[in-house]
C-alpha cells in the first residue's frame, strides 16, 4: 500500500511543485499544482486494476486531473491552464519518448514500433480525457447560466 | 473615446496574455470583452500562436486595426493571472481607460520570476523527484537534480544565443543524457535510464500539448494543429539529443 501507492504519489506531488516554481507560480497555488500532479498518478495507479493497459489508465489519469484543475480554477477564480499545465508534467510520456529512441538505436524494429505507438498512445488518451472533462464541465457551466442568466 | 489609444491598450493586453501563454480563446475573448466594455462593440479580434490581429471601427466609421506578431514566449502563470484579474476588473466596474493603461503597465513591469539559483533548486527539485517517480534509488534521483540543473543552465544560454525551439531541446537532452553517463561512469548513479528519463522531464512538451488540447476544445483548429506539431517536433528533438549522447557514450564504452 504505501510502497506501491502513497510514496509515487508523494514523488508525483514534489516533482510538480518543482515546476510549478519554473512556471512562475507563486504562494498557496504552487501546493494546488503539485496536489494535482498526485491526483493524476493516484486516478493512473487506482484504475490499473480494472483496465489492464497503460493507454486506459492515461485516459483516466488525464480525466482525473481536468475535473480537479477545473474545480481548481473555479474556486481560486483563476485560469484553469496553469494547473492543468503542472499537474500534466508526471503523466507525460518522457519514457515513452527515450526507450522508443534506444529501441531504434539498437536496432530492435519491433520494440521501437510498439513503443513508438504506445507513447502516441498514451498522449493520445491524456487529450481524450482532458477533453471529455472540459468539455463536459463547460456543458455543465453553460447549461447552469442558461437557466439562471443573471450571473 | 480616443479610439487609438483604446486600440493600442487592448492590443497590448491581448499581446502580454499570449506571451504569458494564454490559450488562444482567452486572448480573444479578453480583448474583445475589453473593447466592449469601453464601447467599441464592433470589434474583431483574432489570434493564432504567432499573430495577433484587433479591429475596431471608430463612430464615424473609420476602421482601426493593429497587428502584432508574437515571438517566441515561455510561461509565466503569475502575470496571466494578474491579467486576467484585470480583464474581470475592466468589465465589471470600467474604470477610466488611462487607469487601466497604468494598471496594465504595473503588471508588466512587475518582475515576479523567482531568482535564477532558485529556478536552478526548482529543477533539482522537480528531477530529482521524478528519479524517485521512475523506481531509482537515492543515488539516481541526486543525479537526476544534477541533470535537471544541467538542462537549467543549458537553456537561458541557448536563449541568449537566440536558436529555436528544437534545437534548444536537442542541446538540452544531449547535455543532460551526457551528464547522466558521466555520473554513473563515475559511480555517482545507478541506473543511466531511470537519470535521464528523470532529467528529460523538464523538457518534454506538456505545455504545447496541455495548450493545443485546450485549443481544440474551445474550436481554434488552426492554433490547435500547429501546437501539436509544435510538441511532436520537440518530442522528436528530445529523442535526437538524447541519441547523440548515447552514441557518444557507448563510442567511448561507458554505456
Amino acid at each position: 500500500m504505501l510502497e506501491s501507492l502513497i510514496l509515487p504519489c508523494v514523488y508525483a506531488f514534489f516533482a510538480s511543485l518543482g515546476f510549478a516554481y519554473l512556471f512562475n507560480i507563486h504562494g498557496f497555488g504552487t501546493v494546488v499544482c503539485g496536489l494535482g500532479g498526485a491526483v493524476g498518478w493516484l486516478a493512473y495507479l487506482l484504475s490499473a486494476p480494472f483496465v489492464h493497459s497503460v493507454i486506459i489508465q492515461s485516459f483516466f489519469a488525464g480525466l482525473a486531473i481536468s475535473i480537479f484543475s477545473e474545480i481548481m480554477g473555479r474556486v481560486r477564480k483563476a485560469p484553469v491552464t496553469g494547473y492543468l499545465l503542472v499537474a500534466f508534467f508526471p503523466l507525460v510520456p518522457g519514457g515513452g519518448i527515450y526507450y522508443t529512441m534506444k529501441y531504434c538505436m539498437d536496432g530492435q524494429t519491433d520494440l521501437f514500433i510498439s513503443k513508438g505507438l504506445e507513447t502516441l498512445g498514451i498522449a493520445g488518451a491524456l487529450a481524450a480525457g482532458v477533453v471529455l472533462a472540459s468539455s463536459a464541465v463547460r456543458l455543465f457551466t453553460n447549461f447552469h447560466n442558461q437557466r439562471r442568466p443573471s450571473h | 473615446m480616443d479610439y487609438d489609444v483604446l486600440l493600442q491598450f487592448a492590443t497590448e493586453m491581448g499581446y502580454q496574455l499570449q506571451i504569458s501563454g494564454a490559450e488562444i480563446y482567452r486572448v480573444e475573448e479578453s480583448v474583445q470583452r475589453v473593447l466592449a466594455a469601453y464601447g467599441a462593440s464592433s470589434g474583431e479580434v483574432f489570434a493564432i500562436p504567432n499573430c495577433l490581429t484587433v479591429s475596431v471601427n471608430d463612430p464615424e466609421g473609420r476602421s482601426l486595426t493593429r497587428i502584432r506578431r508574437v515571438g517566441m514566449h515561455g510561461t509565466d502563470i503569475y502575470r496571466l493571472e494578474a491579467l486576467n484579474e484585470l480583464s474581470r476588473t475592466i468589465c465589471s466596474q470600467i474604470p477610466p481607460l488611462p487607469d487601466s493603461i497604468s494598471q496594465l503597465e504595473t503588471i508588466c513591469r512587475d518582475t515576479t520570476a523567482y531568482p535564477f539559483p532558485f529556478q536552478l533548486f526548482a529543477y533539482f527539485l522537480g528531477c530529482g523527484a521524478f528519479g524517485f517517480f521512475f523506481g531509482g534509488n537515492w543515488k539516481d534521483a541526486f543525479s537526476a537534480g544534477i541533470c535537471g540543473i544541467v538542462i537549467g543552465l543549458c537553456l537561458p544560454f541557448m536563449e541568449k544565443l537566440k536558436t529555436n525551439l528544437f534545437f534548444k531541446t536537442s542541446v538540452g537532452g544531449f547535455f543532460s543524457a551526457l551528464t547522466a553517463f558521466a555520473l554513473v561512469a563515475l559511480g555517482v548513479g545507478n541506473d543511466a535510464d531511470i537519470i535521464i528519463i528523470g532529467a528529460l522531464m523538464a523538457l518534454v512538451p506538456g505545455i504545447a500539448f496541455t495548450n493545443a488540447i485546450r485549443d481544440i476544445i474551445a474550436g481554434d483548429m488552426v492554433s490547435g494543429i500547429s501546437k501539436i506539431a509544435e510538441a511532436i517536433l520537440v518530442g522528436v528533438s528530445i529523442a535526437l539529443g538524447t541519441a547523440v549522447a548515447l552514441w557518444i557514450a557507448r563510442l567511448l564504452g561507458v554505456s
